[in-house]
């Protein structure tokens, strides 16, 4: 059962999830602080699987729906991310169309599919190399906040433009979903338990299999 | 899924072990998430209203996003989209309307842009110069299938389809000047509009659609006819000429004019689709119901010229007829070179009886009428432009005639009456200017003239009397005698002036006449003492004076 490192769960010692104390998760509670002790997350690939279920529900409506209303001399233009994006791209400013795609298409959605893949992982469904899952992590970790600067530009143009009938800016509906989606992923991210995965790589050795068996890095 | 890897603890304490909840409160989070997504997206979806594809021509004014489109100015969607048709000859543009337009696109429904137009009918929306253009809709009628797939009209309506009236049809030979929005007149008054025109090619006719409001349908009946008033209409015929102006409108665009022709039933009110010819003008539409059956030659012994076809046949000035033809085909001979002139007559335009009599026993009437001096003969109608007309009359003086027969008309006879009448009153004329007994003044004249002469003759005498007392005068001035007066003149002037030197101041006679006047003066001053002593004491004549004081200062009288 033993092949990795030792870990202190085998040893019944538990890290206060406040002050991060190492006590006897005999003693229930956070001898220092008082918080109840656990040995890992509680349901914490259920809490991610579900945040994440909630973030594809409305990663859909935040790119159908417009995440913008300008109004400019009575003239309305409805703006959605994708929209938006491509009306960078036809003018010339790739660069900007390019970080338009990757902070509001692309790292939500590889948020979703890298934590999907974590989670296959905790479970016991897949199992790969711990380096990669390592790496995984730490990009969900890393790069999701990044998203937020849709949402960021949205929310300062809505309170900076406000001209009257000249011209202003409401945030549209994709707005509300879009933050949704940005912040279901990062609470996603933040429930997932990484030590699971460690609890899995001291399964592997128990049914060998010869394609992912790189024990240590 | 996974479960706390409860492991054997070696402690003693029993861990509080809770048993996992088979349903966790977590999937709520997705559940809402579900929901709000779904509501956003059916709110975002339901608030899009149908969209349909309405061609035009061009899509000038027309911008995508942009411009609107509208019901009686009420907006109720928008140009979502404007693509070139797959033709290229043509636009295509995706309306996207708000959800409660729906019931608007049915089948009938029309569309057109409305935009600028300046016309010299037409002065409308110049609201949008501002505003950019917009689509006007107009439903189609009530209950219609609904329809995705419209086709847009180049020009708007005259009236909306929902507008209730009458619309019928109007075949012409020729379009004219009449436009589309002309007016339709009754007796002047504007009662609809034209609101389309097609060519028909096969009748090779001009089609116009008219409209005529409701509240004046009942005016249109089956016997109408329709006229077009467009423009002025002058003409010049038998006569004389005629000036027709109508509104100012009709004038520029073209008007539609209809009525009942005089004397004409009405009928029965026309129905919605009616057709009817539009006549080139009035006068077309009232001859329109002349129906002449009697047709008679005529054989003229003289020219015609002036003579036009659809000129008028009167008896005795009534018009009953006109003139059919005028042609060598119908000549009876070849060797015969009068004029053969077919006319036309409307019975109907004469007593009943007298029409009942030419219809069913012509030669009998009319060889009577004939034998009692019934004669055609042509008549200058206006001597402006020479044209002619028939005239029918009775000639107690006309040479006896017979009718005749040429092909299948009957001919009557005619008389050289027109030009005959106007040749003796040009004869009258000269005779009259002949019988002026010019001879007699011109006698008069050369005795005036006589006259004259010994009047000069005589003055001529009394000129030469005054020279001769001119001359006499002459001698009198160059007399020596006349010469010599000047000198004499003046030495009686220096003789004069010696006598005057006399009388002046260095002269004897002035230094006695000073002389004596001092010696007056002194007289004068001693008696004015004297009276001055007696108007101050009257009794000094008697008593003498009293002194010779000074007279005492007394103050002045009166309180001045």
């Amino acid at each position: 059962m033993k092949t990795g490192y030792p870990k202190a769960a085998d040893n019944g010692l538990a890290g206060c999830h406040t002050c991060g104390r190492v006590a006897p998760i005999s003693m229930g509670s956070c001898p220092r602080c008082g918080s109840a002790l656990h040995l890992r997350k509680a349901r914490s690939v259920q809490n991610t699987i579900a945040l994440m279920v909630a973030a594809i529900a409305l990663y859909i409506p935040s790119h159908l729906l417009p995440i913008m209303t300008v109004v400019e001399l009575g003239d309305v233009t409805h703006n959605t991310i994708i929209g938006g994006m491509m009306r960078f791209w036809d003018t010339g400013a790739y660069p900007i169309a390019i970080v338009i795609f990757a902070a509001s298409i692309l790292i939500p959605l590889l948020k979703i599919v890298a934590l999907s893949w974590l989670c296959a992982a905790a479970s016991g469904r897949v199992h790969p190399s711990p380096t990669m899952l390592g790496r995984i992590y730490w990009f969900t970790e890393l790069l999701g906040r990044w998203s937020m600067v849709d949402i960021f530009v949205v929310g300062i143009l809505v309170s900076l433009v406000q001209l009257g009938n000249y011209m202003t800016i409401t945030p549209g509906p994709g707005a509300l979903a879009f933050a949704g989606v940005v912040m279901l992923t990062m609470f996603a991210a933040m429930s997932f338990e990484p030590r699971l995965l460690w609890d899995r790589l001291d399964e592997l050795p128990a049914d060998p299999s010869p394609n992912t068996t790189k024990p240590r890095s | 899924m996974s479960e706390e890897p409860q492991s054997p603890t070696p402690s003693a304490a029993a861990p509080e072990i809770r048993r996992a909840q088979r349903w966790n409160i977590v999937w709520v989070v997705p559940l809402v998430a579900l929901l709000l997504g779904g509501w956003l997206l059916y709110r975002s979806f339901a608030a899009q209203g149908p969209e349909v594809r309405v061609g035009f021509d061009t899509a000038d004014g027309i911008l995508a996003g942009k411009t609107e489109v509208r019901c009686r100015s009420v907006k109720v969607g928008v140009v979502k989209d404007v693509k070139l048709a797959d033709d290229l000859n043509s636009v295509v543009t995706h309306l996207e309307f708000d959800p409660d337009a729906e019931g608007l696109l049915r089948e009938g429904t029309r569309f057109w842009v409305v935009k600028p137009r300046l016309s010299a009918t037409e002065f409308s929306g110049v609201g949008t110069l501002i505003t950019g253009a917009y689509i006007e809709l107009d439903p189609g009628p009530e209950g219609g299938k609904k329809v995705t797939d419209f086709e847009g009209l180049e020009t708007p309506p005259a009236t909306n389809s929902g507008v209730p009236g009458l619309r019928l049809l109007l075949t012409a030979e020729e379009a004219g000047s009449l436009t589309i929005g002309a007016p339709v007149y009754y007796r002047g008054f504007e009662v609809g509009r034209i609101e389309g025109r097609e060519l028909d090619q096969k009748g090779l006719k001009v089609i116009y659609n008219a409209f005529v409001r409701e509240e004046y349908s009942a005016l249109v009946t089956q016997n109408t006819r329709f006229w077009n008033t467009s423009g002025i209409d002058i003409s010049a015929g038998a006569d004389g000429f005629k000036v027709r102006t109508p509104s100012f409108q009709a004038m520029v665009s073209g008007g539609v004019s209809f009525g009942v022709t005089d004397g004409d039933e009405p009928g029965e009110p026309a129905r919605n689709g009616s057709a009817f010819t539009l006549f080139h003008d009035e006068d077309a539409a009232q001859r329109s119901t002349f129906n002449p059956t009697l047709k008679f030659l005529l054989l003229f012994d003289q020219t015609v010229r002036g003579l036009d076809e659809k000129a008028p046949v009167e008896f005795r000035g009534i018009t009953i007829g006109r003139v059919a033809d005028i042609s060598f085909d119908l000549a009876p001979g070849v060797r015969d070179t009068r004029i053969p002139v077919l006319i036309e007559i409307d019975p109907a335009l004469m007593r009943p009886e007298t029409a009942r009599e030419m219809t069913t026993l012509d030669s009998v009437f009319l060889k009577e009428a004939v034998d009692k001096g019934l004669r055609a003969s042509l008549k200058t109608g206006s001597l402006i432009t020479g044209a002619l007309y028939v005239d029918l009359d009775y000639y107690e003086d006309a040479m006896p005639a017979l009718l005749g027969k040429a092909g299948e008309f009957t001919t009557v006879p005619t008389i050289s009456k027109g030009f005959a009448q106007l040749e003796a009153k040009i004869d009258a004329i000269v005779d009259k200017i002949q019988a002026l007994p010019i001879d007699k003044i011109m006698a008069d004249v050369a005795i005036a003239a006589e006259e004259a002469k010994m009047t000069i003759a005589e003055s001529r005498a009394t000129l030469k009397e005054i020279e001769a007392a001119a001359a006499t005068v002459r001698k009198t001035m160059e007399d020596p005698e006349f010469q010599e007066l000047p000198a004499a003149l003046r030495k009686s002037i220096a003789e004069m002036e010696k006598t005057v030197a006399s009388i002046g101041p260095d002269g004897a006679m002035q230094s006695d006449t000073l002389r004596t006047l001092d010696e007056l003066r002194a007289s004068l001053r001693s008696l004015k003492a004297v009276t001055t002593t007696i108007d101050e004491k009257p009794n000094s004549i008697l008593f003498g004076r009293e002194s010779s004081g000074n007279p005492t200062p007394r103050a002045p009288r009166g309180g001045r």
